[in-house]
C-alpha cells in the first residue's frame, strides 16, 4: 500500500469568529453582549410563538379551532398561560428532594439557552469598525459544546423524577434517561460523519463549507443516511412524539414533572420547547448549510437573506416535528430501545465508515460499503447464533428486577 | 478563550432569568400547602403504596452498553477531524476498531442485554400439536371427558 496522499482540508480547522481578530477590547465585549440579549430575546420570543403555533396547528390537523380568545388568533395564549403559572402556588411534594427538586428545572433549562448561541443564523457583519459572525459564540469545540449541553440536559430530566418522591415521575426519569443515553450514542455517530467530510469542530466551519451549492449541503454529500439518522435520534432526544416516553401522559400522568406546579414546571416547558427550536436549528447547521441559499441581491437588506432563509429551514423542521405529534402514536418501550440500539446505532456507525471510504478513493469507498453490506447481512444471523448457544448452555435470562 | 465569552454571558444572563422569574412566582403566588396539596401524586386518591425504591436493572444494563458505544464516539471525533490528514491508515485503523465494537455488541445482544419485557421468561410448549378447536379437544381423550 503506497503512503497516504496527503490531503488538505477543505477548509481551515479552526475558524473563529473574526470579532476577537484584533484582541479583546471593549468594544468587542459590547458586540458580544448585544448579540447575547439579542439571541436570548429571539429565544424567548420564539418559545412564546413556537408553542402557539404548535397548538393551533395540531388543532388544524385534528379538525379543530385551538387557542383563538387571548389576543388576535389566539397569539398571547401562552403570555396568558405563562402568567397564571406565574401566579400558580409552587409545592414542594412530602417526600421530594428539597434541593434537587428544585434544581432539577434550573438544570433543564439554562442548557437549553445555552445550546442555541452555537447556532449561525447569518453571514458575517460589519458594526462599530468590527466584523462579526451573526452567532452568539463560535468556540473551537462547538459540536462538542453541544453534546456535552444535550448530556447536562439528560440531568434535568432524571433528578426532577428521582427528586419528586413518587412513582410516577421516578418511571418517567428512569425511562428517560435510558432512552437518552441510546439515542445519543446514535446521535453522536451521526454527527461524526459530518466533522468527517467538514474536518472541523465550529458550526461556522461545518457551515462555511456547505457553501455555495445545495449540491454541497451535508443532506446530500453524505447521502441522506445520517440526516435522517439525525433527525429521528434528536426526535428523542428532545423527547417528543413519537418518543415521549418520559412524559406518556396515557400511562405516566405526565412523566418526570408529574409532581411539577408553578414556574418550576413552566421552566420544563420552556426548555422542552427552547431545545425543539434549537435542535431544529441544529439540524439546518449541520446538514442543509445553515443560512446558506441563492442570494437575491438587494441593496441594504442584503445580510438578510442568509437570516430568512435560515429562518425558512429551521420553520420546515419546527412544522415537522408538530406534524409528528399529530400523526404519529407513540412508541412501545421495546420498540424504542430496538430501533435505538438494532438498528440506528449499527446503520449510523456503518454508513459513517462507508462516507470515510469514499473519501479516500471511489474503489476503497465501494469496498468500505461491500463490507458494511456483508456485516449487516451477517449481524442478524450472529444474534440469532448467539441467542441459540446462550439458551441451550442454559443460560440464564436476567431477572426483571434483581439482575 | 474569548470565543467562550458569549456562551458565558449567555450562562449568566440565563441562570440569572430563571432565578429572578422563580423569586417572582414565589413572592406573587399565595403559599397555602396542605397535607393533600403535597401528597405524592395517585389520581386524587390517598397512595397505598410506597414509591418503588427498585427498578429494572436493565436500565442499568443499558447504561452500561452505552459506555461501549461513547467511548467509540468519543475516539471517532478526533479522527474524524484529522482524517483527511490520516487518510488509507485512519480508514483501517477505524474499520478494525469498529469490528472489535460489533463484535461486543453482537455478543450483548445475543445474550439477551436488550431484550425488554417478560415475554422472554415464557416458553413455548413442546407439543407437535397445532393449536385449533380440533387439537384442542383431541389432547384430552375421549373417554375422560365429562359426559
Amino acid at each position: 500500500m503506497t503512503t497516504a496522499v496527503p490531503m488538505t482540508p477543505r477548509i481551515a480547522l479552526v475558524t473563529s469568529d473574526p470579532v476577537f481578530a484584533h484582541g479583546v477590547d471593549l468594544t468587542a465585549v459590547l458586540i458580544v453582549v448585544v448579540k447575547v440579549l439579542l439571541a436570548f430575546g429571539l429565544l424567548l420570543v420564539s418559545v412564546i410563538l413556537m408553542i402557539w403555533f404548535e397548538r393551533k396547528l395540531i388543532s388544524d390537523m385534528q379538525n379543530r379551532i385551538g387557542p383563538n380568545r387571548a389576543g388576535p388568533w389566539g397569539l398571547l395564549q401562552t403570555l396568558a398561560d405563562g402568567t397564571k403559572l406565574l401566579l400558580k402556588e409552587d409545592l414542594l411534594p412530602e417526600r421530594a428532594d428539597r434541593v434537587v427538586y428544585r434544581l432539577a428545572p434550573f438544570l433543564a433549562a439554562i442548557p437549553a439557552f445555552l445550546i442555541f448561541t452555537i447556532v449561525p443564523i447569518g453571514g458575517a457583519v460589519h458594526i462599530l469598525g468590527h466584523t462579526t459572525l451573526l452567532q452568539v459564540a463560535d468556540p473551537p469545540i462547538g459540536i462538542l459544546f453541544l453534546l456535552a449541553m444535550s448530556g447536562v440536559g439528560v440531568y434535568g430530566l432524571m433528578l426532577a423524577g428521582w427528586a419528586s418522591g413518587s412513582k410516577y415521575p421516578l418511571l418517567g426519569a428512569v425511562r428517560a434517561s435510558a432512552q437518552m443515553v441510546s439515542y445519543e450514542a446514535a446521535l453522536g455517530l451521526s454527527v461524526v460523519a459530518v466533522v468527517l467530510v467538514t474536518g472541523s469542530l465550529t458550526t461556522s466551519g461545518i457551515v462555511g463549507s456547505q457553501a455555495p451549492h445545495v449540491w454541497n449541503w451535508n443532506v446530500i454529500r453524505l447521502g441522506i443516511v445520517p440526516f435522517v439518522v439525525f433527525l429521528i435520534a434528536a426526535t428523542a432526544e428532545l423527547n417528543r412524539p413519537p418518543f415521549d416516553l418520559a412524559e406518556g401522559d396515557s400511562e405516566l400522568v405526565g412523566g418526570f414533572h408529574t409532581e411539577y406546579t408553578s414556574w418550576l414546571f413552566s421552566m420544563f416547558y420552556l426548555a422542552e420547547f427552547m431545545n425543539t427550536i434549537s435542535w431544529s436549528a441544529i439540524m439546518v447547521t449541520l446538514f442543509f448549510g445553515g443560512p446558506d441559499g441563492p442570494v437575491f441581491h438587494v441593496p441594504v437588506l442584503n445580510f438578510l437573506m442568509p437570516i430568512a432563509w435560515f429562518a425558512v429551514k429551521t420553520f420546515a423542521f419546527l412544522f415537522l416535528y408538530v406534524w409528528f405529534r399529530a400523526a404519529l402514536p407513540r412508541f412501545r418501550y421495546d420498540q424504542l430501545m430496538n430501533l435505538g440500539w438494532r438498528y440506528l446505532i449499527p446503520i449510523s456507525l456503518g454508513w459513517l465508515l462507508v462516507v470515510a471510504g469514499f473519501q479516500i478513493s471511489l474503489a476503497v469507498g465501494a469496498a468500505t460499503f461491500g463490507a458494511a453490506v456483508l456485516v449487516a447481512l451477517v449481524l442478524p444471523r450472529a444474534f440469532a447464533v448467539g441467542k441459540a448457544r446462550h439458551e441451550e448452555s442454559g443460560g440464564h435470562d436476567f431477572d426483571r428486577v434483581g439482575g | 478563550m474569548a470565543q467562550y465569552l458569549g456562551i458565558f454571558v449567555m450562562l449568566v444572563l440565563s441562570t440569572l432569568f430563571a432565578l429572578v422569574s422563580w423569586g417572582m412566582s414565589r413572592f406573587a403566588a399565595s403559599q397555602r400547602p396542605t397535607a393533600a396539596k403535597e401528597a405524592p401524586f395517585e389520581c386524587g386518591i390517598v397512595p397505598a403504596f410506597e414509591p418503588v425504591e427498585r427498578f429494572p436493572v436493565r436500565f442499568y444494563l443499558v447504561a452500561m452498553i452505552f459506555i461501549i458505544f461513547d467511548i467509540e464516539v468519543v475516539f471517532l471525533y478526533p479522527w474524524a477531524v484529522i482524517f483527511h490528514q490520516l487518510g488509507r491508515f485512519g480508514l483501517v485503523e477505524m474499520l478494525v476498531f469498529a469490528l472489535a465494537v460489533v463484535v461486543a455488541f453482537a455478543y450483548l445482544v445475543s445474550n439477551g442485554a436488550l431484550e425488554w419485557g417478560p415475554a422472554k421468561r415464557l416458553r413455548r410448549v413442546e407439543s407437535p400439536l397445532v393449536r385449533t378447536t380440533a387439537s384442542t379437544v383431541r389432547k384430552v381423550p375421549s373417554s375422560e371427558r365429562a359426559a
